[in-house]
């Protein structure tokens, strides 16, 4: 895990071979799993009338596959925009600790903030559980460039896939196009499932789910807001007092 | 269906809804970086609002689902769901093998009630 603290830096901060490298890395299993999602998104935008252009600078800039469904499903059920950017700033929050914990892996010798934001923009689950498998194995004055081209491939694939599932669910069998339209909840469900490890996470997704239906014809479109917000924070604090009651 | 009167205002939409709610979480973790405590108590409130906004964004799929899932039952697409975590769980917690443990269960139950084929 160590990189060798030998060679001094003095090469660019930006190195298209490791740049590259990263690219390629991104053309492996959690990339196929990827692709796969966002060919159900591609589907969805399809469904709901929502354009493909929009729909593809979505997958490039928002790069975060909830957030796009809250936002696509969001205005294609009409839903007030405010409360929809409310609603995605929230889903984002679990950004943060990704990027936190990733970051010194990101890093090369030198600080250098634009390439550290332009890496920290890729971060989501994928490249998340990717850069920890792979940055480890690049020497430290290329993982910036190996990060952004990582970042970039999957990205580059997921764009392509948004544009297959978009143009394909016109055109395919009904079966499989209800099996593209299954593959967004089933991947979160899974996503869930698998981050889950205290009983917070477990009440949340309980009572996120079940507030859902209750709150499903809340006015101005907040749903989201009250199921998130309101699940979450009875979430948190039935699992401090749980905490409370044993201690 | 129309939702945006031409192309440049969705991706504006896009843009203002959708990328800078979003990506002031990736910014913010580059600048506070390792001063933060990812155990605060804060910090914690903030996890779970993540996770049951996005058990919510699931369950809205399921209950309202768009398009074609629409012909399908409600106890289907959340059978064909609850199938998916069985199979992920079981099946050394690969999301591959719980993903289409889902798409099998779903397929399957298509055919056999005859919808969307």
């Amino acid at each position: 895990m160590q990189p060798s603290e030998t060679d001094a830096d003095t090469g660019p901060a930006f190195r298209t071979g490791y740049f590259l490298r990263g690219v390629a890395g991104a053309f492996s299993v959690p990339g196929c799993v990827l692709m796969a999602t966002f060919l159900g998104f591609g589907g969805l935008l399809h469904d709901v009338g929502f354009p493909i252009g929009a729909g593809l600078v979505s997958t490039l800039l928002v790069w975060a596959l909830p957030a796009q469904v809250i936002m696509v499903g969001g205005i294609a059920s009409g839903a007030a925009l405010p409360a929809l950017a409310v609603a995605v700033c929230l889903s984002g929050v679990r950004l943060m600790p990704m990027v936190v914990a990733l970051m010194p892996l990101m890093r090369g010798r030198r600080p250098h903030m634009w390439l550290e934001l332009i890496a920290a923009h890729f971060v989501a689950v994928t490249m998340w559980v990717e850069g920890f498998r792979l940055l480890p194995k690049v020497p430290v004055e290329g993982r910036p460039s190996y990060a952004i081209g990582l970042g970039a491939g999957l990205t580059a694939a997921s764009m392509v896939a948004t544009a297959a599932g978009f143009y394909l669910t016109g055109s395919l069998p009904g079966p499989l196009a209800v099996a593209l339209l299954l593959l967004t909840p089933i991947s979160f469900t899974i996503l869930l499932v698998r981050n889950a490890r205290e009983r917070v996470d477990w009440l949340a997704i309980g009572l996120g789910s079940a507030l859902a239906p209750l709150v499903a014809n809340t006015p101005g479109g907040l749903d989201l807001f009250w199921s998130g917000v309101g699940g979450g924070t009875l979430a948190f604090f039935i699992a401090r007092l749980w905490k409370a009651e044993r201690t | 269906m129309t939702l945006f009167p031409d192309e440049m205002t969705a991706i504006l939409v896009v843009i203002v809804v959708g990328f800078l709610p979003n990506e002031i979480w990736r910014v913010l973790g580059v600048v506070l970086g390792r001063g933060l405590d990812e155990n605060s108590a804060w910090m914690q409130w903030v996890r779970a609002v993540a996770t049951a906004l996005l058990a919510a964004v699931v369950a809205r799929l399921l209950l309202t689902p768009s398009g074609t899932l629409v012909a399908l039952p409600f106890l289907l697409r959340a059978g064909a769901v609850a199938a998916g975590v069985a199979g992920f769980l079981l099946i050394r917690r690969s999301v591959l093998a719980g993903v289409l443990t889902a798409e099998a269960v779903l397929v399957a139950g298509a055919w056999w009630l005859g919808v969307g084929g």
